[in-house]
């Protein structure tokens, strides 16, 4: 194989300013959590709104792809440690424009974490100032337009620009303090509220009588599902990590079961202690709603569910900008993107163009959802689980492919019940994966009317700017550029030190040698 | 606090615990990753795992069937094969394909006994019965041939000549040997 393209996180002769490895165990932890415990501050009442009753049956039904999802994710992201998540795999697995279909999926989220969480940051800021919350004026055409919520929402873009310029120490020590503090509050609301609030026969009641229609029960899936982008920023966090395929294992089935145990218990205490309508008419501040519900500690749940609210979804948009500069690094590394893209800060050591960029394009996503009125939220929802769908079937497809195709390279995590077949392993719950993100996607695309129009959309934008650069830079357009993958893996190992892994691959390797040049001779 | 006690709705107070401790126990074992592995230990870590043929000679003395035994705990983790090998020595006084029914029945129950010790380890192994003028010549080919990755010799504490440290076929096997060589000699006075 030939040797055309550096390696994107190798220490190689002539790389001049890599990521640095900042991130510890529970920072890589935090930055799913940041992302993924927002959830629960957006979406609880979104999903309350259209499953009613069978609310945490919708969230179960999520959660079981999610878990599949998970599964894969810890796979890929400690057999290959750098950053790019389900792009990187995508494109080594099945080619480079399937890699760039994934990474333009995966930077639509991010970009819409960004501006969706910035907004929700600012609205929870807004609980304590009522005068702003009500603050509408027109504007030519447009109704109804909160300036100063939005003229916040950017200040906060502006602030995370920063911090992510100042490099990921910074901005990972900032996601474990508040993500830290935002598990004991959590825990805190859903101890007390099982205590001394939950009644189990209204749960059941609710079950029973409140079922929502199928349609409906859908959409509340596919609302559910798109807060398990988390998973990706652990993956996109692996080149900053320290022993990146020790530790992103561990983070990601932490991760897992933690996010579970909450989103599963926060509805299931929800139907307990109040109707299904009074948190769907709240979907600002469901978890508000339900803690000033529980004796104890509601009185001071108000307040504290809104500075919580307002802190914990800034920093899943903090995930988003650090998602965005991440991944257009890798995909700038790989010859996805314009080279300028990778362009690493030489103080800082962050790829400071790439934050800048997708900054300024989430800041655009604000302006134009404020323009369309009161209903700017739902316009990022819908667009946000079209990426999300889509990045994670490719990330399916191209696990399958790399166990196919890759079999040398250690797997310190392999996804459960494999059937061997040839030597390679074969993966059943892989299979199942890719289709029920297939499923899931077709659901987002009969449900979420925008979704169906921008998400694909976006991706169509980044396929003609991908084939223009490609083009100008006489790479082939629909085929590989040829890449030592080999090679690569090895530089990935040695600058992630994870040395144990390194020899397991080269015996590997040798092992392979041996046995075709032993084929050769006879 | 009986007051507080009896409000507690008992499901609500299970659910409760579950959840603690289940988030408890995820973020220790998550907290507590394993050590990291220095390159210098992860090379000397997998260049023992890469063994995956290991040649024992044996000659039906404790000793020798100590070294079956090291074999087998060596090879374990990785599956190695084992083989298990007896040379019948033939003088060179005599022609080298004379009937030597005594000797080579002495072979067999040997290799038989070896075979068991594997068996119990559950690792593949096979059993080579040679002659040859002299043992240690015999077993540097088979190791070649058969493509070796480890030696493994069980000797006897105390060799036949007083000079020799090792004795004449361990001798010949660490200077002809195409591989990796293991001797194992007991202390003196040790039960042979």
């Amino acid at each position: 194989m030939a040797s055309e393209v550096r390696a994107p996180s190798a220490a190689l002769p002539g790389t001049p300013v890599e990521l640095r490895r900042d991130v510890s165990i529970w920072g890589s932890f935090t930055w799913g959590y940041a992302d993924v415990g927002a959830d629960v501050y957006v979406a609880l009442g979104l999903v309350m709104g259209a499953a009613h009753g069978a609310t945490p049956l919708a969230f179960a039904a999520a959660g079981f792809v999610y878990i599949l999802i998970g599964f894969a994710y810890t796979e890929l992201a400690s057999a290959y440690p750098v950053a790019g998540g389900g792009q990187y795999y995508t494109t080594r697995g099945l080619g480079d424009i399937w890699g760039l279909i994934a990474g333009a999926a995966l930077l639509l989220d991010y970009t819409i974490c960004i501006s969706l969480f910035a907004t929700a940051s600012a609205g929870y800021i807004n609980f304590f100032f009522p005068a702003i919350r009500e603050f509408a004026i027109d504007i030519g055409p447009f109704q109804g337009i909160n300036l100063i919520w939005a003229a916040e929402s950017l200040f906060l873009i502006v602030l995370l620009m920063i911090l992510n310029i100042r490099g990921i120490r910074e901005s990972s020590l900032f996601n474990s303090l508040i993500g830290g503090l935002d598990m004991v509050l959590e825990t805190i609301i859903i101890v007390f509220g099982f205590l001394f609030a939950w009644k189990p026969e209204m749960v059941v009641f609710q079950f029973k009588t409140e079922f929502p229609s199928t349609e409906q029960f859908f959409y509340a899936v596919s609302v559910a599902i798109i807060s398990y982008v988390g998973l990706e920023s652990v993956s996109q966090a692996a080149q900053e990590t320290r022993r990146p395929a020790t530790i992103i294992p561990r983070t990601s089935v932490s991760l897992i079961c933690v996010v579970l145990l909450f989103a599963m218990a926060f509805p299931i205490l929800a139907l307990g202690v109040l109707p299904w309508q009074a948190l769907a008419e709240r979907e600002s501040d469901p978890v508000a709603v339900l803690a000033s519900a529980i004796p104890y500690v509601g009185f001071l749940a108000g307040h504290a569910a809104a500075v919580l609210g307002a802190t914990i979804v800034l920093i899943s948009a903090n995930t988003g900008v650090m998602g965005a500069s991440r991944l257009s690094y890798s995909m700038s590394e790989s010859h996805l993107l314009s080279p300028w893209f990778s362009a690493v800060h030489p103080k800082f050591r962050t790829p400071v163009r790439a934050v800048v960029f997708f900054s300024v394009v989430a800041a655009a996503q604000v302006i134009f959802s404020f323009l369309t009125g009161p209903h700017a939220m739902d316009t990022m929802v819908n667009m946000y689980a079209f990426g999300a769908t889509l990045a994670y079937f490719l990330s399916f497809i191209a696990l399958i492919a790399l166990r196919i195709k890759d079999p040398y390279t250690p797997r310190p995590y392999r996804m459960p019940f494999n059937i061997k077949f040839k030597g390679i392993y074969i993966p059943i719950l892989g299979i199942v994966g890719a289709f029920a993100t297939l499923a899931m996607m077709g659901v987002v695309l009969w449900t979420h009317a925008l979704g169906r129009v921008a998400g694909p959309g976006w991706v169509l934008l980044w396929l003609a700017v991908y084939l223009w650069y490609r083009w100008k830079n006489r790479h082939p357009l629909f085929s590989n550029i040829p890449r030592d993958w080999e090679k690569e893996q090895i530089a990935i190992l040695t600058s992630a030190e994870e040395f144990d892994l390194l020899e397991q691959y080269k015996h590997a390797l040798a092992e392979r040698n041996k046995k075709e040049a032993k084929h050769a001779s006879q | 606090m009986i007051e507080l006690i009896d409000q507690i709705n008992p499901l609500g107070g299970v659910i409760a615990l579950f959840f603690v401790v289940s988030l408890i126990s995820i973020l220790w074992w998550m907290l507590h990753p394993p050590d990291y592995i220095p390159a210098a230990a992860a090379k000397a870590r997998h260049s023992v795992f890469a063994i995956k043929k290991i040649l024992v000679p044996t000659v039906g003395l404790p000793y020798a069937e100590r070294g079956v035994e090291l074999a087998c705990r060596l090879g374990s983790e990785q599956g190695a094969e084992i083989l298990l090998t007896y040379v019948v020595e033939v003088p060179r006084t005599m022609p080298l394909g004379i009937p030597l029914p005594d000797a080579e029945q002495e072979g067999n129950e040997a290799l038989e006994r070896a075979c068991s010790i594997v068996k119990l380890h559950g690792l593949p192994s096979q059993k080579i019965l040679q002659r040859a003028r002299l043992a240690g010549e015999e077993i540097a080919r088979i190791a070649r041939d058969r493509d070796v990755d480890l030696i493994i010799l069980g000797i006897r504490s105390e060799p036949g000549l007083r000079d020799a440290i090792l004795g004449r076929t361990s001798d010949i096997i660490l200077r002809h040997s195409p591989c990796e060589v293991l001797i194992d000699k007991l202390p003196k006075g040790a039960q042979e």
